[in-house]
């Protein structure tokens, strides 16, 4: 503490009014009767990812090129940030609050080159041993089982993980093309989660059918399910057994299992979702022209837009409004398909609006192969009458995954129906996350509400506008025949670029703006923090206003 | 060496003796020569020293408080309306506490427009702080030069040496020059502790509240009421490398005065000559020069005047409402220890000449009246 | 954590006795932050000298000398002058002088040292009236604006002076105005300042939020809205008055919406806001027009 200075005699005095000492003895915080403090709120990108990843963090360290931090910061929420940085829909995009200011942060494309360093860096994924008793068997390897496996194992349990195939990665080995996730990064991912931590793998083994619910039971102290949809919705039209009509997804399976497949030349998907896509896209690799037929509009599509763009930028033709109707074979050959036309009537429950039949409007479509690509479903054989099930689901907790018996849990699309990549990866992670507080006998965390920031509360000024960084690409004309992956992803100036646009909404990046501006030099900068010195601090708020996020909040003295 | 020069040159070269770092002036009449002088010595190096040439005399004394702040010894001269001009900063140097030396012209002040001497310029800043040394000829000018800066930066006090208009700035006398190298035996280089120092950084002169500032004001008293030791010990240090010596006062055959003519500047010489003239008719007459006017020199003046019968002060100036300012300076040094009369004559002002019949005339007033009804006389106003 | 955006030193500490939100403190840490220990200050009569703190103390540690009123230019030059003659060639001289002590008393001081072209820098913290005393007008007041000698019964009718194109009109080597929302443009432009020998003159827009009855939050806001809405413009003259820059990589703002949100200002009627803001853009066409018609012209000083 700096003392006033008071002179006894003049004696002790200078002859000149001259200083010798600091006005530090004057404590101006109690001039304030607001007071600011650092405030960290929700960013909404955060707010909007299925597994909550801390994107405003992961940025943050990419800006400081801290990768293995930023990857670190990922893997508490995802396990495999090379997969969703590649397939991910990024619901957290279409929350970005600069959506409202220019373009969103590309925070897929941020998220994957993060990923990839992951896998260039084996040395960042700290591997455990089993340190604790329980055992949980985990069934399926798509991504709700791995998610789980891997933060069980993380954690230091036992982890067995059954698959039925040969090969694990359910929906994302045999569900997703090359050209959008390849194998190669699939297998990478999968090998480098195993490694994290005590998982043993039994593939080729299919519960509920060679193994049993009970068994497993009997054996494991808990049992995850995340089986995921591997069964083709039928289309329901005669003939729709025959020669040249096939489920895409299994199309899809032989294509992604390397078996050469000729689509033919005049190829027709039904539907509208991601399956449809990822088909008509496999089919104009091999050389196919490809139309889309979906019932509704482009705006019902439940396939994520970048990937309707990419099709329609591979050449993919749509044909909106119009569902197949008759089956026309020459002999077994199948010549043609006869569409009805539809239109858009009241919506249904699912607050899109139902499409209607145009009565007598038809057309006919001359095709060599029909892949119906309408949806899959659960194989619930051996599950249904051990667990609960519902609409040909398990019925699970949505959100810790607790299923009608105490050691089942379940997650993913088994439980939700057809969703996505991350939502079956928090899934797995939260119902790992609800076992291992079972396990450990600790209480479930408080639900804290979220606050998030929107551009309302940001003070834009400090921003300028700037467009988003383009992920490089292989040219659209150079797709036939190969199913080399579109996006090469950023290069690291690219992705330092990128990774700057980032507002860091509602939480600090160290601007240094509240710091900067301070008229009381009462703002401390430390390592990774400020610090607000209330012995100084007059209170007038200059900081909080010239956060750019909303960083700060204030309180009233004596309140 | 000696010269015939100008009382302004002599000026001039008591500063350029003095080895004056920083000057700053801005021109007036009757004191220009100084500055011109001065101009021509930094310009041909027989002078280190920046001259900054400001926009006006309050600007002037600015630059020197800037420049001794800086620890540099700094300079200006100027004359009346320039004088008052400066007033403020005259103040701001008494209270920085800094060691400028001024050399002031006595002139009278406008309006009408007067270019001739009266010492109201000068008296008029009575009150301001800076120690005031009335000079009479061009050696005793240039020679209190140097005592000045010595004076003034012993006591951290700015100095003014006040010299008549025309009869001294313009007048040519010999003058023993000094030169920079003998003043250096007796001025020492200006080396202050404290200035504005980036090595030790002090904020000068800012808000000072009511629990402080006597303090700091008696201590200006203090400096003032030391300065007459320390003037007495200068000059004497003056007069050990010199050869000359000027005083507080000068007295001029007063020891056995009945009656003493109080004078200042040159009409101290005039008296001087009328004195002579009237103690060969027999009459026990004598003068006092006031040399330094503050801090004022009250026991060697009491010393002088006690032992007279009758005192006559001669003030080129004039305290309106109350009369000339050195007789009301005399008659306070007296104050209640002696009953002997006080008179106060008013003579010369804007220049009017004070001939030796001026003096004689003062002179034979106040040996006349014994009972004086008057105790302020103007002298020669036409009536 | 990332590299601090401005140096880390402060030799301007707590404690010091500014109003909540004084631009004009956030001037004087951003300069100091730039011109570094190797600088003596000059303050005329003006908020900071009472900012500075009571004696013995001071809220700076720096050498600082307060003066007069109309002196903190010339008391600058002979600062300057008097660290030369002892051999300091190596200090920096600043005179900080608020908008009274420059456009009015102080300048024919400063008139004086730009003439000369002293080394000195010269900045102008621009809070556009008498705050210390109070808030009354000076001739940098806007037009339209309230203070305590213009009520809003008879408020300032005239224009702010031109400060900068008399500053020009004296050829002085380097101009620039300023705005504490934009640090460091302002940090930059002291710096250069510090690199060119002569008078350099910096005007830096320096809201008050006491003076202009605001919320002290709202400091640096109106400080760039000024900016932004063409109201101050940030420019440079260099070449001794022969070149102008003008900043103009902004997006517009409203000269309304800076003014609003300031009581001094809350008593004009829309047409009067319709008068300034036409003004304003009047100024800032004629200024835009000038730095091309400058920069046309071949510069007579090598």
């Amino acid at each position: 503490m700096v003392k006033k200075l008071e002179f006894k005699s003049y004696k002790d005095m200078p002859i000149r009014a001259m200083t010798l000492s600091t006005m530090m003895w004057n404590l101006t915080g109690s001039w304030r009767n607001v007071r600011p403090y650092y405030d960290f709120k929700t960013s909404p990108c955060i707010a909007g990812c299925p597994t909550s990843e801390n994107i405003q963090k992961y940025i943050y360290l990419v800006t400081e090129k801290r990768y293995e931090e930023a990857w670190s910061t990922i893997i508490e929420s995802n396990p495999m940030p090379a997969i969703t940085g590649r397939v991910c829909f990024h619901p957290c995009m279409s929350k970005c609050t600069r959506k409202d200011y220019d373009e969103p942060v590309n925070i897929n494309a941020i998220e994957r080159s993060l990923g990839d360093m992951g896998l260039d860096n084996p040395g960042w994924m700290t591997k455990v041993k089993g340190t604790e008793s329980q055992k949980v068997a985990v069934v399926g390897s798509g991504p709700a089982g791995l998610s789980c496996a891997f933060y069980l194992a993380r954690a230091g349990f036992t982890v067995t993980l059954f698959e039925m195939e040969k090969a694990l990665g359910g929906v994302l080995r045999w569900g997703i093309p090359e050209y959008r996730l390849t194998n190669e990064v699939l297998d990478r991912v999968i090998s480098s989660m195993l490694e994290a931590g005590p998982i043993e793998v039994k593939t080729g083994v299919e519960v509920g059918k060679e193994i049993s619910l009970e068994e497993l039971e009997k054996d494991f102290d808990a049992v995850f399910l995340g089986t995921g949809l591997t069964k083709s919705r039928s289309l329901g039209m005669d003939g729709e057994e025959g020669d040249g009509i096939e489920a895409g997804l299994s199309f899809l399976k032989k294509v992604n299992g390397g078996e050469k497949v000729d689509p033919g030349k005049r190829v027709v998907v039904i539907g509208g979702g991601n399956t449809a896509m990822d088909v008509a896209r496999c089919a104009i690799r091999s050389g196919s022209e490809v139309t889309v037929v979906y019932r509704r509009t482009i705006n019902e599509m439940p396939a994520i837009e970048e990937e309707i763009e990419e099709a329609e930028r591979e050449g993919v033709k749509f044909h909106f409004l119009a569902a197949p109707l008759e089956i026309k074979r020459n002999g077994d050959s199948l010549t043609s398909v006869v569409f009805q036309k539809m239109e858009l009537g009241k919506p249904d429950e699912s607050g899109r609006r139902r499409p209607v039949a145009v009565e007598g409007e038809t057309f006919e479509m001359e095709v060599d192969r029909m892949f119906s690509a309408i949806g899959e479903q659960a194989d619930l054989e051996g599950i249904d009458g051990m667990l609960d099930c519902e609409w040909n689901l398990i019925k699970a907790d949505q959100k810790m995954g607790q299923c009608s018996r105490e050691k089942f849990y379940a997650g993913g699309d088994v439980v939700t129906g057809a969703a996505s990549v991350v939502e079956a990866i928090a899934a797995g992670r939260k119902a790992a996350e609800k076992m291992i507080r079972g396990f450990r006998g600790q209480s479930e965390p408080e639900e804290i509400e979220d606050r998030i920031v929107g551009i309302d509360d940001m003070n834009i000024d400090y921003f300028t506008k700037v467009k988003q960084n383009r992920v490089p690409r292989i040219p659209s004309e150079e797709i036939k025949g190969t199913f080399r992956e579109i996006k090469t992803g950023y290069t690291d100036e690219l992705l330092e670029k990128e990774a700057e646009r980032c507002f860091s909404c509602g939480v600090c990046n160290y601007c240094d703006n509240c710091w900067v501006f301070c008229p009381d030099v009462a703002i401390h900068r430390r390592e990774n923090e400020y610090e607000i010195d209330l012995d100084y601090c007059k209170g007038c708020l200059i900081c909080v206003e010239e956060c750019p996020r909303n960083a700060l909040s204030t309180r009233e003295e004596g309140k | 060496m000696k010269k015939v020069i100008m009382g302004n040159h002599s000026v001039s070269h008591g500063v350029m003796a003095s080895e004056v770092k920083v000057i700053s002036a801005y021109p007036i009449t009757p004191q220009t020569h100084i500055v011109e002088l001065l101009s021509e010595m930094c310009g041909n190096g027989d002078i280190d020293a920046k001259f900054i040439k400001v926009e006006s005399e309050h600007s002037a004394m600015a630059a020197c408080v800037g420049a001794s702040a800086a620890g540099s010894r700094a300079f200006t001269a100027t004359s009346s309306q320039g004088l008052l001009l400066m007033h403020e900063m005259l103040h701001w140097a008494v209270g920085a506490r800094l060691p400028i030396v001024l050399a002031n012209v006595n002139r009278a002040v406008g309006p009408p427009w007067s270019i001739w001497t009266d010492q109201n310029d000068s008296l008029s800043q009575r009150d301001v702080g800076w120690l005031q040394i009335y000079c009479e000829s061009n050696q005793e000018t240039q020679d209190t030069i140097p005592q000045a800066f010595k004076i003034a930066e012993e006591l951290q006090m700015p100095v003014m040496i006040v010299l008549d208009a025309f009869f001294l700035s313009h007048t040519y006398e010999i003058v023993d020059i000094i030169t920079k190298e003998e003043v250096r035996k007796f001025l020492p280089e200006y080396k202050p502790e404290i200035k504005i120092d980036t090595k030790d950084p002090h904020s000068f002169g800012n808000l000072g509240g009511p629990d402080v500032y006597m303090e700091l004001r008696y201590m200006i008293q203090e400096a003032m009421e030391k300065g007459i030791d320390v003037i007495k010990r200068v000059d004497k240090e003056f007069e050990e490398v010199f050869g000359r010596g000027y005083g507080l006062i000068q007295p001029y055959r007063c020891d056995d005065a009945e009656t003493i003519l109080v004078t200042s500047g040159t009409v101290s010489s005039t008296t001087r000559a009328v004195i002579d003239q009237m103690r060969d008719e027999g009459i026990k007459i004598g003068s006092l020069k006031i040399r330094v006017f503050r801090p004022f020199p009250f026991e060697e003046v009491f010393e002088v005047l006690s032992k007279a019968k009758k005192v006559a002060v001669i003030d080129r100036n004039i305290s309106f409402g109350n009369g000339g300012i050195f007789y009301q300076e005399i008659k306070s040094a007296l104050y209640g220890r002696t009953d002997i009369p006080i008179v106060g004559y008013i003579a010369g002002l804007g220049g009017r000449d004070i001939t030796p019949s001026v003096i004689r005339e003062i002179a034979d007033k106040a040996i006349g009246d014994d009972k004086p009804e008057r105790y302020i006389n103007w002298i020669g106003v036409k009536k | 954590m990332k590299p601090a955006v401005m140096p880390l030193e402060e030799l301007m500490g707590s404690g010091h006795l500014a109003c909540q939100g004084c631009g004009a403190t956030q001037a004087m840490r951003f300069a100091l932050k730039v011109l570094g220990p190797e600088t003596a200050l000059v303050i005329p009569a003006c908020c900071w000298a009472v900012i500075d703190g009571t004696f013995p103390h001071s809220a700076v540690n720096l050498p600082i000398y307060h003066t007069a009123f109309e002196t903190a230019a010339v008391v600058a030059s002979g600062l300057k002058a008097g660290l030369e003659m002892r051999g300091d060639t190596e200090t920096t001289v600043m005179a900080w002088a608020g908008d009274g002590g420059t456009f009015d008393i102080g300048l024919q001081a400063l008139s004086g040292a730009a003439e000369r072209n002293d080394d000195i820098i010269y900045v102008c913290y621009d809070n556009e009236a008498y705050m210390n005393t109070g808030i009354q007008r000076s001739s940098s007041t806007p037009v339209g604006a309230w203070t305590t000698t213009t009520p809003v019964t008879n408020y300032k009718r005239e224009p702010k002076k031109n400060m900068i194109d008399i500053m020009a009109a004296h050829s002085i080597p380097y101009i620039a105005t300023a705005s504490t929302a934009y640090p460091h443009d302002f940090m930059a432009k002291v710096k250069k300042a510090k690199s060119i020998r002569g008078t350099k003159y910096i005007q830096i827009f320096a809201p008050c939020p006491t003076g202009w009855k605001m919320a002290p939050e709202l400091s640096v806001k109106s400080a760039r809205d000024a900016v932004t809405s063409k109201v101050y413009p940030l420019l440079e003259i260099t070449e001794h008055g022969q070149k102008l820059k003008v900043w103009k990589d902004f997006e517009p703002t409203s000269v309304r919406d800076y003014m609003k949100v300031q009581g001094r200002f809350r008593h004009l009627k829309d047409e009067e806001f319709d008068q300034i803001e036409k003004d304003v853009e009047m100024k800032w066409q004629r200024l835009v027009a000038k730095e091309k018609m400058l920069a046309s012209i071949p510069g007579l000083i090598e």
